[in-house]
């Protein structure tokens, strides 16, 4: 009749709102609010309340048949010491200690870890940004003017509470590019050229997002309105860990947007691919084009805490345990460390024992702890020189300007994708449908009830609509659709 | 030797339990004996993770059960959804107690088989806010505290060194903190309705701090009380008459000072503005179903009317689930403020559904979870 | 409002199978004139309708709901329009705090040779409708 009782915090996005896991005897596993938590007040959103389905475990398996943990740890350690080079992928899905264990295992090897975000320009100083730290939440509150560059209320539902507190404390909203949302007091649909009518000071705020499908075009824009108006920039992040994985970076890493990476194994550039929690397939926008790109691969090594597409193409897969049981801290997007109660080091056992067989030394969860927090500057780590500038010292490499916004012929509409924390893991929701505007219902003579065809080059597909005061000529959809080929896809449309 | 109606001073006999519990530990060591000789196979108490915060647990441990003592003014959780299809004695403020019988009414909970220990409650507090409080108001670091206590209107914080600070809890809750909304208002702060009343008030003199007053309230009060002295966890003695007098009135001025907190909540919506009023507090609802999910009063699983017949695509003006647990809820909603709570964007969803049910209660002379012997008017009974 | 005189408001008419739909038939075959604002909506019993169904009626944009069955006493199932009178009361009580007018929701019945009754019983609530306007829940582009 025992329960255990497992403090930690939802993996849904970078805001990390803690929650407790209550696992029964069977091993069912339901949640229970964490009022103490000063990140969300024990408040969750849909998928943090829905985080159950998120854990399914994943199986240790090589090439397809079920294996037991050290073979696939030395399979996995065969196939990577064999091959030219090896990429290895960590976006922020899990601990910091399992990310700096995944690190060790690539110095080992002599290669480095990517994070899936394209390089940031280096211009992103705490001067006007928050990025990679984060400005507590409660910042948010107090800011006089916020421009929105995402929709809070399906992207990061827990900065709603901070948003209307802002307007209580006397901000305007104003809402760029998105649907009408409840909480702006304007909604503009303008070009980045006209991003100065949006009359910010210095004690302005500009909330955007940055994940890896960001259009780097468009966030260097942003960091250059910031940098013209003096306003500060908040960017959110999509993983429980992102933050954590950024600081990290320096001493570790490098930021090589997920795309890149696609492409290069698309090129045969890039033939060993090693992820940690992070699936190409739910982070790229079109799954299909992802697993024929992950196929071409020699070797698809996967460490993981829970089963997903990756794992059911991966030619080994290390599972570990879920994240909620696993020792280990997260960073959330305010630069928040918060730590799990529980005290599950499998996973790092696992990338232990993985870089002992690569000849590397062996490690333990305490040792990587100690260098996390000496990385992230923690002064009980008597390191004093990393905090300082450590967004000036990240490695950036050049920005890729091929800007995604291109024109949409006539005729054709443009889906774009509201990422969300339900997309980003492709996790079952009821999001099944597309926000298009009331003029469109009109013109497309949509009957209650009735659906939309969305056609692109990967085909059609049959979708329901809400109507919603939404940019001319956009469609939008919070949920991730076979059709879409990118963050923005050139779509045709019609009634049925 | 103990009887239904009786009103007893009582204290764990355990000098360690005694100290560590609110006022004399009689509490734990009455759950404690319950569960020790098998009155109940499990009890629920919260287990500490720090000075502001504690979790449910079930358990069948002692150990467990005696770690539990003490009152944590800052953890508003309700405890009634955890008894559910068990056999358990718990603790329970008068809110806890409420929602065993509602869900007790809808076949849930046994209420033969379920012991409850009731707590006098003058409220509690939300946790991230009272640390806030502290720094702001008290100018304490939250860490230093050991301990607090509500005495005369007001709230006293004790730290490390042994330092005591008061502020009248009036002064705190009209600068946003204190207790949460729903306490403040609150209309039943003696549980009566559970088998045994404790709480502090009332206790004077020299046992004062460290002795409970209990009353009991029907035999499986007598069952729990008898229990846990033939097994020598506790020690009682009638109660005096100066005590049940300041009982009472305590329990009277706290009762009409949340009358008074009632009135300032609920103001007059004018009819014409009422439907917009709630339409534009809903309009920020993001769908999560957490105020369904933390109500201790609603007993549907994922599938219920409020959720099958509700739509995400769906564009309506307010939304199917809101209207739905509106008319739902109106003869089972306590007030508890749990819905509140959860809301992530701070929706004040507990005075929206107290503006439903309060008025659709009175006029069915109708108290939610106060007894068995009401079944929810919701439910048609045919003569 | 000038072009009220134009509108015509959405009436929702559930009627029951045995009494009141008979009641609008035959309201619809008499000389009875009916408004071209109902709706009706046959239900086998009066006590089939769940007060979800009038909350989505209003919230698809009826501008009034009428709830209608046999008389006390006639119901082809025994009770079910008992049930329905209790629920109606608490409806009524969550309609009038909504701040829904009171005019817009009506319990009535209505037997299959109540034919005149049903004709005046639309017609009246289409009088008070079109002098309160359109109801606040009605979604936008819907009439
Ligand atoms: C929030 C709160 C407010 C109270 N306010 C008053 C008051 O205004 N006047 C008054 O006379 N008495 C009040 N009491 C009751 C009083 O503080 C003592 O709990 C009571 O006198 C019993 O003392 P004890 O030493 O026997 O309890 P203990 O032996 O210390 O046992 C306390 C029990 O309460 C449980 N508990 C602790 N916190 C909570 C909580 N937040 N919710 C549910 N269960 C909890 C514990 O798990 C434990 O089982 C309050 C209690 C609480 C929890
Ligand atoms: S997905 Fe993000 S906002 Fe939602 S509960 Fe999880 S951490 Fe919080
Ligand atoms: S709602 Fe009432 S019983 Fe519950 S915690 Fe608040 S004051 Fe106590
Ligand atoms: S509706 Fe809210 S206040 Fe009412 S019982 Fe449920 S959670 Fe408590
Ligand atoms: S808790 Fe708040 S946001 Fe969530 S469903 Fe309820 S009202 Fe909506
Ligand atoms: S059959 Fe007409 S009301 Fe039941």
């Amino acid at each position: 009749m025992k329960e255990e009782i497992y403090q930690t915090f939802c993996p849904g996005c970078g805001v990390g709102c803690g929650l407790y896991i209550r696992e029964d005897p069977e091993g069912n596993t339901s949640v229970d609010f964490m009022k103490s938590s000063p990140a969300n007040l024990g408040k969750l959103c849909r998928f943090g309340m829905k985080v159950p389905y998120h854990y399914s475990k994943a199986r240790t398996m090589v090439t397809g048949s079920k294996a037991d943990i050290e073979d696939a740890i030395k399979a996995a350690a065969h196939r990577m010491a064999d091959a030219d080079s090896v990429t290895m992928l960590s976006v922020g899905n899990t601990t910091s200690e399992e990310h700096m264990a995944f690190c060790r295992i690539a110095e080992t090897l002599g290669t480095r870890v990517d994070t899936g975000v394209f390089p940031l320009p280096s211009q992103i100083t705490s001067k006007c940004g928050s990025y990679p730290e984060g400005i507590s939440l409660d910042e948010m509150e107090k800011a006089k003017r916020i421009a929105l560059f995402l929709d809070p209320y399906v992207q990061y539902p827990l900065i709603v509470r901070r948003l209307l507190a802002a307007k209580r404390n006397g901000a305007g909203i104003v809402a760029v590019g998105t649907k009408e949302l409840h909480l702006a007091d304007e909604t503009l649909d303008i070009g980045p050229d006209r991003y100065d009518e949006l009359g910010l000071d210095d004690k302005s705020l500009i909330v955007a997002d940055i994940h890896p499908n960001s259009d780097p075009v468009h966030v260097k824009q942003l960091l250059d309105l910031a940098g013209r108006c003096g306003a500060k920039i908040h960017f959110m992040q999509p993983f429980i860990n992102s933050t954590g994985v950024n600081l990290a970076l320096k001493a570790n890493g490098s930021m090589m947007a997920l795309a890149q990476i696609m492409e290069d194994i698309e090129a045969g550039n890039i033939r060993t691919l090693v992820t940690l929690d992070s699936d190409p397939v739910e982070l790229m926008p079109d799954a299909a084009a992802a697993v024929e790109t992950l196929k071409k691969l020699d070797n698809l090594i996967v460490i993981s805490s829970r089963a997903s597409p990756v794992t059911e193409l991966a030619d080994v897969v290390i599972a570990t345990e879920p994240v909620y049981m696993k020792a280990g801290t997260f960073m959330n997007v305010e630069g928040r460390l918060q730590e799990n109660s529980g005290s599950g080091v499998a996973g790092i056992d696992a990338m232990s024992l993985l870089n002992g067989e690569l000849g590397g030394k062996r490690f333990d969860y305490q040792q990587l702890h100690y260098i996390f927090m000496k990385s992230i500057g923690d002064p009980g780590t008597d390191v004093g020189d990393v905090t300082a500038d450590k967004a000036e010292q990240m490695e950036c490499g050049s920005v890729d300007v091929d800007n995604a916004g291109s024109s949409v012929p006539e005729g054709m509409y443009q889906l774009k994708y509201l990422y969300n924390p339900f997309m980003w893991f492709d996790q079952k929701d009821d999001n099944d449908f597309v926000l298009i505007d009331r003029k469109l219902v009109k013109k497309l003579g949509l009957k209650k009830g009735g659906m939309v065809v969305l056609g692109s080059e990967n085909g059609k597909m049959k979708m329901r609509y809400r109507v919603e005061n939404i940019p001319g000529g956009m469609i939008m959809t919070a949920k991730k659709i076979p059709v879409a080929t990118g963050p923005n896809t050139i779509i045709s449309l019609e009634g049925c | 030797m103990v009887e239904i109606g009786d009103k007893v001073l009582g204290y764990a006999t355990d000098p360690g339990i005694r100290n560590r519990g609110a006022s004399g530990g009689m509490v734990t060591a009455i759950l404690a004996a319950a569960l020790e000789r098998g009155l109940v196979d499990s009890v629920i108490v919260l287990r500490h993770i720090n000075e502001y915060e504690a979790v449910p647990v079930i358990t069948d441990d002692v150990d467990e059960v005696l770690a539990s003592a003490g009152s944590m003014h800052t953890v508003p959780v309700n405890l009634a959804k955890y008894a559910a299809g068990r056999k358990v004695a718990m603790p329970g403020k008068p809110c806890d107690v409420r929602a065993v019988f509602e869900q007790a009414k809808r076949n849930e909970i046994d209420i033969d088989n379920t012991f409850i220990i009731g707590l006098n409650c003058g409220g509690t507090m939300h946790p991230v806010l009272t640390r806030e409080m502290l720094v702001r108001m008290y100018e304490i670091d939250p860490e230093d505290v050991v301990g607090e206590k509500i005495d005369k209107g007001k709230l006293f914080f004790r730290t490390k060194d042994g330092e005591e600070k008061a502020i009248p809890i009036d002064d705190l809750e009209d600068a946003g903190y204190g207790r949460r909304e729903s306490c403040r208002y609150c209309d039943v702060k003696i549980p009566v309705n559970a088998d045994l009343a404790c709480g502090n008030w009332g206790v004077i003199g020299e046992l004062a701090g460290n002795a409970t007053f209990c009353e009991v309230m029907n035999g499986k009060g007598v069952r729990l009380l008898e229990n846990a002295i033939e097994s020598g966890y506790v020690q009682i003695e009638p109660a005096g008459e100066q005590s049940i007098a300041i009982r009472e009135k305590v329990n009277s001025a706290m009762l009409s000072l949340g009358e008074k907190w009632s009135a300032r909540v609920f103001t007059e919506i004018p009819e014409e503005q009422r439907i917009n009023y709630y339409m534009e507090q809903f309009a920020d609802c993001i769908d999560c179903g957490a105020c369904k999910e933390a109500c201790p009063v609603c007993t549907c699983d994922e599938d219920s009317k409020c959720t099958m017949y509700h739509s995400l695509a769906d564009d309506y003006k307010m939304s199917m689930y809101h209207m739905v647990r509106l008319l739902h809820l109106s003869d089972s909603c306590i007030g508890c403020g749990q819905c509140s709570d959860v809301c992530p964007v701070d929706i004040p969803v507990t005075s929206i559904f107290r503006r439903f049910a309060d008025p659709a209660q009175k006029k069915h002379n109708y108290k939610a979870g106060m007894t068995l012997e009401r079944p929810p008017f919701l439910e048609v009974m045919l003569k | 409002m000038a072009d009220n005189r134009e509108w015509e408001p959405k009436i929702v008419a559930f009627c029951c199978n045995w009494c009141s739909y008979g009641g609008a038939d035959t309201a619809g075959m008499g000389r009875f004139q009916q408004p071209s604002s109902l709706r009706v909506i046959r239900v086998m019993c009066s006590g089939r309708i769940d007060p979800l169904h009038v909350f989505n009626a209003f919230l698809e944009g009826a501008d009034a709901v009428l709830v209608t069955g046999c008389h006390i006493g006639d119901c082809h199932y025994v009770n079910g329009n008992y049930k329905t009178q209790v629920r109606h009361q608490f409806l009524e009580e969550m309609v009038k705090e909504m701040g829904l007018e009171p005019e817009r929701l009506h319990l009535n019945w209505i037997s299959a040779s109540e034919g005149e009754k049903f004709a005046n019983f639309v017609r009246d609530v289409t009088e008070q409708i079109k002098k309160i306007g359109p109801s606040p829940l009605k979604p936008e582009g819907v009439n």
